[in-house]
């Protein structure tokens, strides 16, 4: 290996290449490790890969099992049987429905029943709007 | 996705880099073991689903928190039972020194003799001890940068810090190391 002249104001190309210099005489000391050490980073090794090889198979069969993935690529049912599992939401939609429009006929109802008796009452429905009537009403009907 | 065989021989590859570069930062052989092995459980546990060249980046990033880890563990347990300094280690090794098995080692080029194996050594032993003292912070960049072979902005994500601050540290760095070595009459 030919000197190499240490400037500190190197420019970046002779920056990178005292960099690479080091490095190299770096992974030779990497590569004279003990054997001791060497053997611990193999144990090491093999201990992560097994860990790993565990997390894989615990996480396959839950998929599996949950058919997370099955449903997804798989059709086991055909058309039919895609618009039956999507009858349960139709018919929650429909009962909805049914609901709401009950509600409102039962109010419209209500709010005719209301004017009905206003509208055959005795006393006219502006008497409702004068204040001496809507007191003695509070003061309930006696005066 | 990496396939196992793939995770293997990544690993396989940086476990002896990893190891020395946490060994620069901790000082200790069994931590420095330790942060390796808590690193590749990580990645196998968290980043095995991940593409083969996403790995290196993704490891580096690891093994850096862990180091951070293992001296924010360090700083609390130094706190809670000794009067040692933040980031102070003590050597639970007993008396094996690294860096003196470098001249211990049963592999020797075949061809090189006593004299030049024992000045290699020293060399090797001369530039390891510069790259530990040099600041943590110059130490990751300038070993992310030019021993992992990670680009700017690589380093600069793994670090968690600007490309400009990695452009920064990886300088001061080289400037410290050729400053001291040139001291030590070390010519690369």
């Amino acid at each position: 290996m030919k000197p190499f002249l240490i400037n500190p104001m190197a420019q970046n190309a002779t920056t990178a290449e005292f960099g690479a210099r080091i490095a190299a005489r770096l992974d030779e000391s990497a590569q004279e490790l003990p054997d001791h050490v060497a053997q611990r980073l193999c144990r090491a090794r093999m201990q992560a890969l097994s860990h790993g090889r565990q997390l894989r198979r615990q996480v396959a069969p839950v998929l599996a099992t949950s058919g997370g993935l099955r449903w997804i690529k798989q059709d086991h049912f055909g058309f039919w049987g895609r618009a039956s599992s999507v009858l349960p939401l139709i018919a929650l939609l429909i009962g909805l429905m049914s609901i709401g429009i009950l509600q409102e006929q039962q109010r419209a109802h209500e709010i005719a029943e209301v004017d009905t008796e206003l509208l055959t009452s005795d006393l006219p429905p502006v008497a409702y709007t004068d204040p001496g009537f809507a007191q003695y009403l509070k003061a309930g009907g006696q005066d | 996705m990496a396939t196992e065989k793939e995770l293997d021989a990544f690993l396989k590859g940086v476990e002896k880099r990893a190891f020395k570069r946490s060994y620069y930062h901790v000082r200790n052989e069994e931590s420095a073991l330790d942060i390796v092995q808590d690193s590749m459980m990580k990645l196998a546990e968290h980043y095995g689903h991940k593409p083969v060249d996403e790995l290196p980046m993704l490891f580096q990033r690891i093994l850096t928190n862990s180091t951070l880890d293992w001296f924010r563990r360090q700083k609390t347990k130094n706190a809670l039972f000794s009067h040692l300094s933040d980031f102070e280690t003590q050597d639970e090794g007993g008396d094996f020194d690294i860096l003196e098995s470098l001249l211990l080692s049963t592999n020797p080029e075949q061809n090189e003799s006593a004299q030049d194996h024992a000045q290699r050594a020293q060399t090797l032993r001369a530039i390891e001890s510069e790259i530990q003292d040099l600041p943590a912070r110059q130490r990751e960049a300038f070993l992310m940068r030019y021993w992992e072979e990670l680009d700017v902005a690589e380093t600069a994500s793994a670090m968690g810090c600007s490309q400009g601050s990695v452009k920064t540290h990886c300088s001061r760095a080289v400037a410290a190391l050729a400053k001291a070595l040139r001291i030590r009459g070390i010519c690369l």
